[in-house]
This record gives structure tokens, sequence and C-alpha cells, in this order.
């Protein structure tokens, strides 16, 4: 369903790193992180709004965000370039199994099959960069953010990564995950709405948890 | 059986390499000469490119780490892939980047919760990719991190896919990588922690693994900064060898 790559940071949430000053001090952080903190979603992840995604007994993570389309690409930009290099976006839902530590990739816990719910795409404008974006879990609204809250805008974010690592048209970058995202269990739906953008939604069922 | 990528007259194509070596066989029932052939990392676009950190014994013991579950998985965009005889750029402040040789195996069909006694059965081939990282950028945080690890061009793939069938066991390679003629890695596939088999059990049990993925699994000891102009050739036994020139930063 997508040609390219997605592209997704970590610890990209103000309120976040503020909470975790004190744990990047010490072992195995030792400093906190320069650098994007990148990870991948892979192919196996992607899925359309309204699938199911199958978990098992456990509690999953379900952060909403928004995914970038590149459209153009975008290697050692400036930030006053970045955002020309973006051609649609879309509402994402990146779920994970929960986990405290970012010092190793956590590939077999947020990578799974299916844990990356994806809206249709719309044609990129700055302003769905400081609109709210809202979760609700079956009906009832359970969280709020929005990206004004990232440490590295949507524009610094594209610079800096382009600095060692091509977007390339096609890819797609979840420009940052809110650390109070929710937790659903097997059953529960899922909606995520942001301005005018696709509505996002994901049915969560027991099953193979993968 | 050994199948490479190569441009050719402005197209992408796969083509079949004669025993020799010497001659490229293209779809069509033409030929060029392998001195000729532009290399293309051979992969297929979208796939999943998979990669082991610490998983030989000997390098874990080089680096001070202790052999540990689970294994070090991470992932590796498209854009770090180059191909045979081709070019990596060394960073002018990389003053600690190394090649890291490693045994490839490219999936061949789906593979879901696959015992390991079944995993070799989802094997189509293998390659080789000299993973180069750049130690000075490591940072504590999604360890070993993309500024190391997932950087344009910095991981050489090819030069070729070594059909499943020529290869009787994987766990009994030769790796060697030179750089400028010097031998710097001198290991054996036997010293992996976790083998090929393992590897695609273990990660079949969390993600379904599809044709053209890639598990790159790892490299043995012997780190060797690198400088610009270095050639690096990275070679397994029954597969071939790999070559690559770091050029300095043009923009610098």
């Amino acid at each position: 369903m997508l040609a390219g790559t997605v592209y997704g940071v970590v610890l990209n949430d103000r309120d976040e790193r503020a909470g975790l000053a004190d744990a990047f001090a010490v072992s195995p952080y030792k400093a906190p992180p320069e650098a994007p903190v990148v990870y991948i979603k892979p192919r196996n992840c992607f899925a359309r709004s309204g699938a199911e995604v199958f978990i098992g007994d456990e509690d999953v993570e379900v952060a909403a965000t928004l995914g970038l389309l590149i459209g153009r690409d975008a290697a050692r930009t400036a930030v006053a370039d970045a955002l020309a290099h973006v051609a649609g976006v879309c509402l994402a839902l990146d779920v994970t199994v929960p986990h405290e530590s970012y010092y190793r990739p956590v590939v077999p816990l947020r990578c799974r099959d299916g844990f990356l719910p994806l809206g249709d795409f719309a044609a990129f404008a700055p302003s769905i960069l400081t609109t709210e974006i809202v979760t609700t879990v079956d009906g009832n609204s359970v969280h709020r953010w929005a990206p004004t809250r990232l440490v590295r805008d949507a524009a610094t974010l594209i610079a800096d990564l382009s600095a060692f690592m091509t977007l390339a048209a096609g890819d797609v970058l979840l420009i940052g995950l809110p650390y109070d995202a929710p937790c659903v269990r097997a059953g529960q739906s899922v909606t995520v709405t942001s301005g005018s953008l696709p509505t996002l939604k994901a049915q969560f069922n027991a099953g193979d948890a993968r | 059986m050994k199948r490479a990528r190569i441009a050719h007259e402005g197209r992408v194509l796969w083509v079949e390499v004669a025993e020799d070596g010497e001659v490229l066989r293209l779809p069509d029932g033409g030929s060029v000469k392998a001195a000729d052939a532009v290399w293309l990392p051979p992969v297929t676009p979208g796939a999943t490119i998979f990669a082991l950190g610490l998983n030989y014994a000997d390098h874990n013991k080089e680096l001070g780490f202790q052999s540990k579950e689970p294994p070090l998985v991470f992932l590796k965009g498209p854009n770090t892939l180059s191909g045979h005889n081709g070019t990596t750029l060394r960073p002018t402040d990389a003053n600690q980047m190394h090649p890291e040789c490693e045994l490839v195996a490219v999936i061949g069909k789906p593979a879901r919760s696959v015992s390991v006694v079944r995993a070799l059965d989802h094997v189509s081939g293998y390659t080789i990719a000299c993973d180069y990282a750049v130690r000075e950028y490591l940072e504590n945080y999604y360890r070993p991190n993309a500024r190391v690890k997932n950087r344009d061009g910095a991981t050489p793939l090819g030069p070729w896919v070594v059909d499943a069938a020529d290869i009787a066991d994987p766990q009994a390679l030769a790796l060697r990588t030179t750089v400028n003629g010097k031998t710097v890695q001198d290991g054996s596939t036997a010293d992996m922690v976790m083998s090929v088999a393992e590897l695609i059990s273990y990660l079949s049990a969390t993600m379904t693994l599809m044709p053209g993925d890639l598990i790159l699994t790892g490299t043995p000891q012997g780190v060797h900064y690198c400088e610009a102009g270095d050639r690096v050739v990275c070679e397994i036994e029954g597969i071939g060898r790999l070559s690559n020139t770091l050029v300095g930063d043009k923009a610098a």
C-alpha cells in the first residue's frame, strides 16, 4: 500500500523529554539524545483504516500521530526548504507493546503485523502541524495532543534527518509520538481525527498476537 | 546460480551470472561483460532490511559485550544500500568508521511462525553486505542508532545473490574483509550467536517475513578504522567478493 519506507522518531515530545531528564543522565543513556532517535515501521506493519489489529492478552499502546508523505527527495535539506519536500499527510496510529527502555531498538515489540494503521492521504498544508490530534476509544475521547509539543518540529526533523539519510519521494515520516498515549485491549475500537484529515479507525481484536 | 541486478541501457535488470563469472546474461538473451556492468544492490524494492548487532561471539568479546538474549535486531532503509564497485561517503569527522562483513540471507517465501528446523526452506539465497559503522556517532538510544547505521550508501550489498541450493551450510562459511589488500576481518559464520535458521524463526514469531526481505546476520571481530580512498573488499566463501571505495565529503 506504500512504495516507500516509513520512518518514525521517539523522544520528540517536549513533555516526555522534561520527565526523563534525570534518567538521561545515568546509565545506560549517560547523556541526553542529540540526533533524532529513529525507528522504521516495515511493510508487515502497514494496515488501512478500518483494519483489524490482532493482539494477545496484553494491552498495547496506541500513539496517534501524523505521517508526512515525502514528494521530492530530501537530502541535506535546509530547515527553511524542508516543508517544500512534503506532498501529503495522513493520520497514523503507531501501535507498540509497551516498554520502558530506549537503549536498544524494540523491533519485535513495535513492528508486529498490522501495527501501523494509516488513514488516507490528503494534500499537505502546514496548518495541520498546529491542529489537535484526538484519539477516541469505544466512543470516548481519551487523548488529545498537538504537534506543537514536538522538540523538533516537522521542518527541523526533516532537515536533521536529511543530513545523513535521504528521505525519498514516497517515504512517510511519522513526526513524533505523545509520551502519554493511551493503551487499549482486545475488543476495543480506536478512532483518530485531526482537523479535516480523513478519519483513521482501527479495531483491536484477540487473535494470533503477532 | 547467481543473480545480479544491474543498470543496463536505461533500465534496471536482473541478470544471471555465467559460470565463469565473466559474463552476465540478460533476460532478452543478450549478454554484457561483468567487467563493464553497473552493479546495483541485489534487492527488490520495498524489502524489509533486518540487521543484527552483536551476533558473533568473537566480536562481542572484542567490544566488551556479553552475549545475551534477546538478539539485537535493528532495521535499515533502502537509502543505505549501494552496489558492487560503488563508493561510500566517509564523513570528514568519521575517524572511527569501520567495515563489517556480513552474510545476508534473502527470504524466498513468506515466513510466519516458522520452526528452526524448517526456517532455511524460506531462504532463496545469500549475498554479502559491507555494513559500515561510524563509532563517533554512537548514542545510547535505539543503539546502534540511525546516524551510525542508516547512512546513505553506507551498506554496500552484492555483487549478486547466490541460490540457497548452492550453499550447503550457511554456518560454515569463511568471511574476510581486506582494506587495500590487508586482511582486517577473518572469521567464520560458525561463530554466530544465533544461526540464520534461528534468526528467521525468531523474527517470524512476531512478524511475517516476505520474499525479498534481507537479514544481515552480524559481523565477526576485527574493527579497523578506514580513511577516504581506502578500497574495502568483503568476501564470503561460496558467494563472492564485494568491493567498495571510501570517498571524502565533497561538500566539506
